[in-house]
């Protein structure tokens, strides 16, 4: 990972050497992870549950996707993600909906940026 | 499935980049197998079962709960074989309970901290296969140790026969009689139903006990012992003797009272010679008051001496020993036991040279 990507990922909310050491150093499989995100469909999955008020779906998604941003060391979103499952367990759907405000920005950061970085 | 060393590591997760994280974790010194749901995680378990030596399981995948897969694995009974490791974020008491219950080695929690993975499962790795190789150490001791009672077995067996058979050649007959005994009580009991209610290891005892059955000869005098014509009432009396004096001679080792086999050798040297119609001696036991195995030393013993050349007769041919044996000519026999002794005659002519 050459200097110029590192920065990048790290702009996004990536915590690079978090990630690295989460990979016992091997910096190739890093970034084979990232790739790995893009092709994660749990996004539009929780958009659309939130949507169609499928609390089930909308829950499992966002737990999944806590899951992803947590590997790949997406810190940020991680934290976004947390609080959001939280608040739908406890049953708080308005507030755990209205999440997406700050979520979906991040989002769409993160993986602009993957996409930008790694060929 | 290969033989060999048990060096995969299962991962059933449904998230690509925890399969790769937990993968890259132990690639260095184990081959990964990964699926992506529950009813491929036992599909490739089962397929590989030999070379799994643990199982890295994740409880939310689709398909079928982590749990449904432990339970079935559980179910199959491989949990002895390795250990199963739940990776996940749920932690409700229940999922736990539930887990531990079964036999799940291990919680990691997720987030996960790789050399935490790292250490807990090699660790419990390790300490299933030490387990094995001590299992299969034990093994082998107990083949080694079962050969050495073998040979102990062999040797208490060659010791009787040369008692015995130093004992018969008094006699000048061949020590191939003691044998004959022995094998003609063994077929009886083995193959007929005269030994039903004894068990393989009774059988034996009987077997080489039957081979002492004259040691009381010893006592007799030559000029008996060897008359090559008939005997006096005399000395008939005398030579009657042998039977009482053999079991006294048993009895009177202490070594050969602790054999497991000394009851029967006592019984049958006693009362080889007593008769189903109770004109036996030394104690006149009558009918099934004789007990069976000693029954079977006694016909043994009259048949062996009627087909083979002794100091006082000529062989007589096998025709001729069923003709008087049957017809009561030479001993009283339980019925049943002649039924089986008949039917397997054929058999015992076999272990006589040709000439019969």
């Amino acid at each position: 990972m050459n200097d110029a990507t590192k920065q990048n990922l790290e702009s996004a909310g990536i915590n690079t050497e978090g990630l690295v050491a989460r990979c016992v150093g091997n910096e190739a499989l890093s970034l084979k992870l990232l790739k790995l995100f893009l092709q994660d469909e749990n996004y539009p999955l929780l958009v659309e549950s939130l949507k169609n008020g499928d609390r089930d779906a909308a829950l499992r998604a966002s737990h999944t996707l806590k899951g992803m941003t947590g590997n790949i060391s997406a810190e940020r979103l991680f934290a976004l993600f947390s609080e959001q499952v939280a608040r739908m367990r406890a049953g708080d759907w308005e507030s755990a909906a209205s999440m997406m405000a700050e979520i979906s920005p991040a989002y769409e950061t993160l993986v602009g940026a993957i996409s930008g970085n790694l060929a | 499935m290969g033989i060999g060393k048990a060096d995969s590591i299962l991962i059933i997760d449904d998230d690509p980049i925890v399969r790769k994280l937990l993968g890259n974790i132990f690639s260095a010194k184990y081959r990964i197998v990964e699926a992506a749901d529950g009813p491929e995680g036992l599909y490739k378990l089962l397929d590989h079962t030999d070379e799994i030596c643990a199982v890295l399981l994740d409880v939310i995948i689709p398909g079928m709960s982590g749990i449904e897969v432990l339970r079935k694995i559980h179910a199959k009974g491989l949990l002895e074989l390795f250990p199963v490791f739940l990776i996940t974020s749920e932690f409700t008491d229940e999922v736990l309970q539930e887990a531990y219950t079964l036999g799940v080695m291990d919680v990691i929690a997720k987030p996960f901290l790789p050399y935490m993975v790292e250490k807990r499962v090699s660790s419990v790795i390790e300490l299933f296969s030490a387990r094995s190789k001590l299992a299969s150490t034990v093994t082998n001791q107990e083949t080694k140790i079962k050969l050495q009672e073998e040979k102990i077995a062999d040797l208490s067996l060659g010791m009787i026969e040369s008692l015995a058979t130093v004992i018969e050649f008094r006699s000048v007959e061949s020590g191939e009689h003691v044998r004959r005994i022995y094998n003609i009580t063994k077929y009886l009991l083995e193959k007929t139903d005269v030994g039903a209610g004894f068990t393989k290891e009774q059988i034996d005892l009987i077997a080489l006990a039957s081979m002492m059955h004259d040691v009381g000869k010893i006592s007799i005098p030559d000029a008996i012992l060897n008359k090559p014509g008939r005997l006096t009432p005399e000395e008939y009396e005398i030579m009657k003797t042998h039977s009482a004096k053999g079991a006294e001679f048993l009895s009177a080792i202490p070594s050969f009272r602790a054999l497991d086999s000394f009851q029967y050798a006592y019984d049958i040297a006693r009362h080889h010679h007593e008769r189903w119609d109770g004109k036996g001696y030394p104690d006149g036991l009558k009918g099934d008051a004789i007990p069976i195995y000693t029954q079977v030393v006694a016909i043994a013993d009259v048949y062996d001496a009627l087909l083979s050349r002794r100091v006082y007769k000529d062989p007589i041919n096998a025709a001729q020993v069923l003709e008087m044996l049957s017809s009561g000519e030479c001993g009283a026999f339980n019925p049943l036991l002649m039924d089986s002794f008949f039917s397997v005659e054929r058999e015992l002519r076999k272990f006589y040279k040709p000439a019969n």
